[in-house]
């Protein structure tokens, strides 16, 4: 074996560009003010093999470049080459992956190379990297900071060559990364008989996030005599765990897998009314007990709560499924790798629901700090932009690449999230209700006997303690080896490959290896037959030298554990090689009891099923809730309405995303009827997407979300009830029958446990004990069940003082049913004439509004406090949603769209520049309150509707008993003019609307 | 009774329009299979069995190396023969997105003069200009002198792009202008409200969402049979997946379908001309 380099870089001529380069060029220009004359790219290849360089020189141009745009060369670096780099640049970088690092265009060649070289040695291997040459750098720029705007030194490694050395000829080298040989360690027992202070310490140092009572809980299970008895009788060390068992219980008892925190007993006081009381788990009081309650009433909830999603009936032939996830701690280290990995994983969740659904859309939802902040970056995070950047990047190449449409999302701002950016994936699954054998598809049908495989990529040392690091607050300390890069095309050729499977009936079983590995999805599967028998020994790995206990918990992505009938071994494996996915028998269901893990013939880790899932302490928690004290909100005596309309359009939690948001397929599958973008110029915002899955058929599904963090600051039982109306108004503007809609809650909070750290957990645990009451009282009153959820609980970073906590929140999702998509309404104006009505009125609630905050920003007022918008009568609300969605459905809306960040006057602007079309609005009468409060303020319930005159008769009676107000009439003026009464207030040309709108969040660095 | 053309629909690897494509053809006459790659290869199943090939959209291989590629010589290596037979015996290809990225690098388009496959690459797809992967409705405008039977009768349809590799580039002149000449450039991109613009002149994003040359959306091979694009005209198969359906201005179609979007036609075209020639 040894090494040949190979290197390609795009010719030049008539009509060609170095785009790879351009890229570089523009974003340095737009996010840092940077200009330079020209970036240039190579691309390299190290490949190790035992063909030799000059046959591999040969083939170059077959695999390597393309022949038609690029050059390659051999063995030298290209800047050698005179004809071809004629110009000293100013800097070169060349950027690779550090080892073990999954390099996914490294795995295509290596691919391509064995279908060129199919004699070649199995063991193989080729690494990537790219090197960007720089001309006309100012004297400002230092390559060092031009290498760090390129180069995550968590996963990767630069080498760069500054003016001098260019000037040299010295020219930077990336050399093969070979991968350290891991050590491998045998189990080894660990003394559990050592005082509490030691306890702590083992969970402290071996990153296991076990708290001193679990510790207990685990030493106790140990001194048990009938515990000693059975270890003895199958060989391992009777009265102490085994590293292996140790590392497993951490996994599976993370407050990542076990939600500790919602299942906590807490004491909550309320020092406002005086209450005390008792919450014997948040989850089961406030979130299961009324899901139950209402599957009781109808007969579409198949499965809620207990898979990887929460799956209803849809039509009598099919039935979907949707799981929504974050992935916070990883997108902060690395935003590209986190966030790629965080949506192919939620796509592997639907995946592994019941016999396993298809995902057919994608949902994104981020929470970051200020693109354009200029204040201090947290030591080992990085600045907004970049986060946004990276997030962004990751989500577009998992989900465009698996081929799932993005076709819902939203993006937050926030400074708090400069610590910990939330990420937030969701995906949609469809699966037909019965499989060709007659087995319902959402139930899995496991026996003892069933052989259990490893599916899709192998087990390495990356993705090793994700579950535990994710219950620990960020430091600068957080591992490298939580962070990992998705590789979506191995995965979207198992899903293939599992779909075919499960429709040839040979899946028994099956869930996703996320979080806790092997470890938590062979011991959630264990929990149907009562036991498993693992063998560690067979498991494949990436690399040699990893210890039992590190392939039992490493979160190596795209696998799934799927369990066939020993009879369907031959077919399954056949259907694998066929995809060429890796399949591999590691494990057994048994019935024992117990799971029992071996590596070879020895056992390794012993575990009753019980004390595995069932075992971990209740935690006794405190909440204590007093209303926080804000200065209030009191608008300006004098206000330019007009220009603080621009003002707000700009800000960036209201600005277009369409720079982003376009970068996804969003209708991949030929099924999306309600894109992102709507109107005219097709760049209004969508309140919900709406897909038509199967093929011919116009029968809808709705996705949408709410998501409303800042109410938080004044009550974050507000901010959940907002979350939940805002998801389900977005819904009923596109006419979702409200009659069948579910609901997932996902949750991201500051650290709630009272402790030295967290000085000030028992009111964070008040906000989230307040946040799931409203969140009961909501979906009861709109008959909406939470079939599934998240939570991530520890969302800060740092200690102490220097503590940043994330604000309180609750992510939304919605799906429900839409009989038929040519009955819809969309959020652009669409004709001169067609009226205006505003269904629900507007309160005096200003607390914690956008424009609350952007006038203290400006230092124009002193406080964001006051009224938060409340949901005093959610009945009154749902009625009026649901006669707003049947109009809707009998094609005589044209137009809805909901009033949220910017109230009443941005929603008003929105629809404008949707349909590039003016309005003329009186919005006297459409509230008991001030008319900055009309025009700005975020009472939940609103939605602006325009109907064609034609139609105003029929909407008005089918609104009737609602409260709808004519509020005006689109006109083709080109222009928003909004009076209270007799007072003008608002004149505003569409066009000057629109530049507002969309300059902000563009970042894409001019033209061309 | 009428012959029902057998369609293969190949998938793997990260070919992801596979349904959408196998559907489409299902409602214009057709019978579709998703055939994996390596059904044809392995001799599962054969080419022979089939009366169209479909080589529908996605991320084969993740578009590294360049998009289309590994999948391209997947098929240059390893489906050599049973592709020249394909193509010789007359049968229809097409590929969309991905499919004709793949088509390109295997050289099948634009290809030799006649119905031999030589399998040499003679243009790319590459990067769009604007260093974007975007999804975006284009117009598309047919060449009504083209012989390509998937277009015959088509004048100008909206439907999306989604890509981030769909420049088409042949940096020999000579050549390009003789694809023209030869009525081989199929479909190009065009600015509905300005359709008088110099037709050469590459038009300005996002009209043109890449920066092909000479504004080209899809060519054909020399017989008409062979037929890539990088826009979907799967996607638009219905009206209500058009984005002014909800203004009420999205284009109508005459069909039996009361819902037929404009993109079905290329299929039915295909399927059509399989049945006039059994």
């Amino acid at each position: 074996m040894q090494i040949t380099r190979v290197e390609a870089t795009p010719k030049s001529g008539k009509g060609l560009r170095d785009v790879r380069g351009d890229i570089v060029r523009r974003r340095l220009a737009a996010d840092h003010n940077i200009s330079m004359t020209e970036v240039r790219s190579i691309v390299g290849f190290l490949i190790n093999s035992d063909i030799s360089s000059e046959d591999i020189s040969s083939r170059a141009d077959d695999l390597f470049a393309d022949p038609i745009i690029e050059y390659s060369t051999t063995n030298q670096t290209f800047l050698q080459s005179p004809e071809i780099f004629s110009d000293t640049p100013d800097a070169v970088i060349s950027v690779g992956f550090k080892p073990g690092v999954t390099d996914n265009p490294g795995k295509a060649a290596l691919d391509g190379f064995h279908t060129i070289f199919p004699e070649a040695d199995i063991n193989s291997d080729i690494s990537t990297y790219i090197s960007y040459v720089f001309y006309g750098i100012n004297n400002q720029t230092t390559p060092e900071f031009l290498a760090s705007t390129l180069y995550n030194s968590l996963i990767e490694r630069a080498v760069i060559a500054d003016t001098n050395m260019c000037q040299a000829g010295d020219w930077p080298m990336i050399e093969y990364p070979e991968k350290p040989p891991q050590v491998f360690k045998e189990p080894s027992p660990i003394n559990l008989e050592i005082d509490d202070d030691d306890l702590i310490e083992i969970s402290e140092t071996g990153l296991l996030a076990l708290n001193l009572e679990e510790m207990r809980a685990i030493q106790a299970h140990y001194r048990d005599a009938q515990t000693q008895h059975s270890r003895r009788a199958i060989g391992i060390v009777d009265d102490r765990p085994t590293d292996v068992e140790l590392e497993c219980l951490a996994q599976t008892w993370s407050e990542h897998c076990k939600h500790k925190i919602f299942a906590a007993k807490i004491n909550h006081t309320d020092l406002e009314t005086g209450e005390q009381s008792v919450v014997d788990s948040i989850f089961k009081t406030h979130i299961m007990k009324p899901t139950h309650d209402m599957q009781n009433d109808v007969d579409w909830l198949l499965s809620v709560f207990h898979d990887n999603s929460g799956v209803i009936a849809w039509d009598d032939e099919w039935s979907v499924c949707m799981k929504a996830e974050t992935h916070n701690s990883p997108s902060a280290l690395d935003p590209y790798g986190g966030a790629m990995t965080g949506i192919v994983g939620v796509n592997r969740d639907i995946l592994g629901t019941g016999l396993g659904a298809r995902p057919i859309a994608n949902t994104d939802v981020f929470c970051f700090g200020p693109p354009d902040w200029q204040g201090d970056i947290p030591d080992n995070l990085f600045h907004p932009s970049r986060v946004l950047r990276g997030v962004h990047s990751g989500v577009r190449v998992g989900g465009n690449e698996s081929g799932i449409p993005t076709i819902n999302g939203a993006i937050v701002f926030d400074e708090r999230y400069l610590g910990k950016p939330l990420v937030y994936c969701g995906t949609v699954g469809i699966m037909p209700r019965k499989l060709p054998d007659g087995r319902e598809s959402h139930i899995k049908t496991p026996t003892a006997g069933d052989i259990v495989y490893m599916v899709g990529g192998r087990v390495g040392y990356d993705g090793i303690h994700g579950a535990t690091f994710s219950s620990l607050e960020l430091t600068e300390e957080s591992p490298s080896s939580a962070v990992q890069i998705g590789d979506p095309i191995t995965q979207k050729k198992m899903l293939d490959m599992l779909l075919e499977a499960r429709d040839a009936g040979l899946i028994t079983c099956i869930t996703d290896n996320g979080a806790g590995g092997l470890s938590s999805s062979i011991g959630e599967m264990a929990e149907y037959t009562n036991g498993c028998r693992i063998d560690l020994a067979k498991v494949p790995l990436k690399q040699s030298g990893l210890s039992p206990w590190e392939i039992l918990v490493s979160e190596s992505q795209e696998r799934m554990t799927v369990a066939i009938k020993e009879e369907d071994i031959a077919e399954f494996e056949a259907l694998a090689a066929l995809h060429e996915v890796e399949a591999t028998a590691v494990a057994e269901f048994t019935s024992t009891g117990m799971f029992h893990v071996q590596f070879g013939e020895a056992t390794v880790a012993y575990l009753p099923i019980e004390f595995l899932h069932d075992g971990v302490p209740q935690l006794q928690l405190e909440s204590e809730w007093s209303p926080p004290h804000h200065e209030p909100f009191i608008p300006p005596s004098k206000t330019d309405h007009n220009q603080l309309l621009l003002d707000l359009l700009a800000r960036p939690n209201i600005a277009s995303k369409e720079t982003w948001v376009r970068q996804y397929d969003h209708e991949v599958i030929a099924q999306t009827a309600v894109k992102p973008f709507v109107g005219v110029e097709r760049d209004g915002p969508a309140d919900a997407g709406v897909i038509t899955p199967i093929h011919g058929n116009p029968r809808g599904l709705v996705v949408s979300c709410g998501i409303a963090p800042r109410y938080s600051d004044i009550d974050a039982g507000a901010m959940a009830a907002a979350a939940i109306d805002e998801a389900v108004r977005n819904a009923v503007c596109v006419g979702v029958d409200v009659d069948k809609i579910a609901g997932l809650d996902n949750f991201c909070w500051p650290d709630p446990i009272q402790s030295v750290k967290t000085p000030d957990g028992k009111f964070k645990l008040a906000q989230l004990v307040r946040a799931n009451r409203e969140l009961e009282r909501i979906c009861r009153a709109y008959r909406l069940p939470c079939v599934s959820g998240k939570d991530s609980m520890k969302n800060d970073y740092g200690k102490g003082l220097d503590k940043i906590s994330i604000p309180p929140t609750l992510l939304f999702s919605l799906f429900g049913d839409h009989t038929d998509v040519r009955n819809i309404a969309t959020s652009d104006f669409k004709h001169p004439g067609d009226k205006v009505y505003l269904v629900g009125e507007s309160y005096d609630e200003l607390g914690a509004s956008e424009v609350s905050f952007m006038l203290r920003e400006r230092d124009i007022v002193s406080g964001i406090g006051g009224n938060v918008p409340t949901l005093s009568n959610p009945d009154k609300f749902f009625k009026s949603y649901r006669s707003l969605s049947s109009a809707i459905n009998s094609g005589i809306v044209n137009t809805a769209h909901d009033c949220s960040e910017g109230g009443l006057g941005v929603t008003l602007a929105e629809m404008c520049i949707g349909g590039r079309i003016g309005a003329t609005i009186d919005i006297d009468g459409t509230g008991d309150c001030p008319l900055f409060s009309k025009l700005w303020g975020e009472s939940l319930g609103r939605i602006v509707v325009t109907v064609s005159p034609d139609n105003d008769a029929k909407f008005l009676e089918a609104m009737s008993g609602s409260t709808t107000t004519y509020i005006g009439i689109v006109d083709d003026s080109d222009k928003l003019n909004i009076s209270d009464g007799f007072d003008p207030i608002i004149t505003m040309n569409v066009s000057d609307m629109v530049q507002s709108w969309q300059g902000t969040l563009d970042m894409s660095g001019g033209e061309l | 009774m009428m012959y029902v053309p057998k369609v293969a629909v190949l998938f793997g690897f990260g070919i992801n329009c596979d349904h959408e494509t196998a559907a489409v053809f299902d409602m214009v006459g057709g019978s579709s299979t998703r055939v994996h790659l390596n059904s044809f290869i392995s001799g599962l199943d054969s080419l022979d069995n089939y009366d169209i090939l479909a080589v529908p959209g996605g991320f084969s291989f993740g578009d590294h190396l360049g998009s289309g590629r590994l999948m391209g010589n997947r098929m240059r290596f390893s489906l050599r023969d049973e592709l020249t037979k394909f193509v010789g015996a007359g049968k229809p290809i097409i590929g969309i997105c991905n499919g004709f990225q793949v088509l390109v690098k295997t050289g099948l388009l634009p290809g030799p003069e006649g119905n031999v496959p030589d399998f040499v690459q003679r243009a790319s797809l590459t990067l769009n200009d604007s260093g974007r992967y975007e999804d975006r409705w284009v117009t598309l405008e047919f060449n009504p002198d083209s012989n390509c039977i998937w277009t015959r009768g088509m004048t100008q349809i909206d439907c999306p792009v989604r890509h981030g590799e769909g420049k088409y580039v042949m940096p020999n002149r000579d050549k390009l202008t003789k694809l023209a000449a030869n009525n081989q450039i199929t479909v190009r991109y065009i600015d509905p409200e300005n359709t008088k613009l110099e037709p050469n002149a590459v038009l300005p994003f996002p009209k043109s969402p890449n920066g092909s040359m000479m504004n080209i959306a899809g060519i054909s091979d020399s017989t008409g049979l062979v037929f890539g694009l990088m826009p979907h005209p799967e996607a638009i198969y219905a009206q209500w997946l058009h984005p002014d359906f909800s203004r009420g201005t999205a284009p109508k179609v005459k069909s039996q379908l009361e819902w037929e979007g404009q993109g079905l036609q290329i299929f039915r075209n295909a399927v059509d001309y399989v049945i006039s020639n059994n």
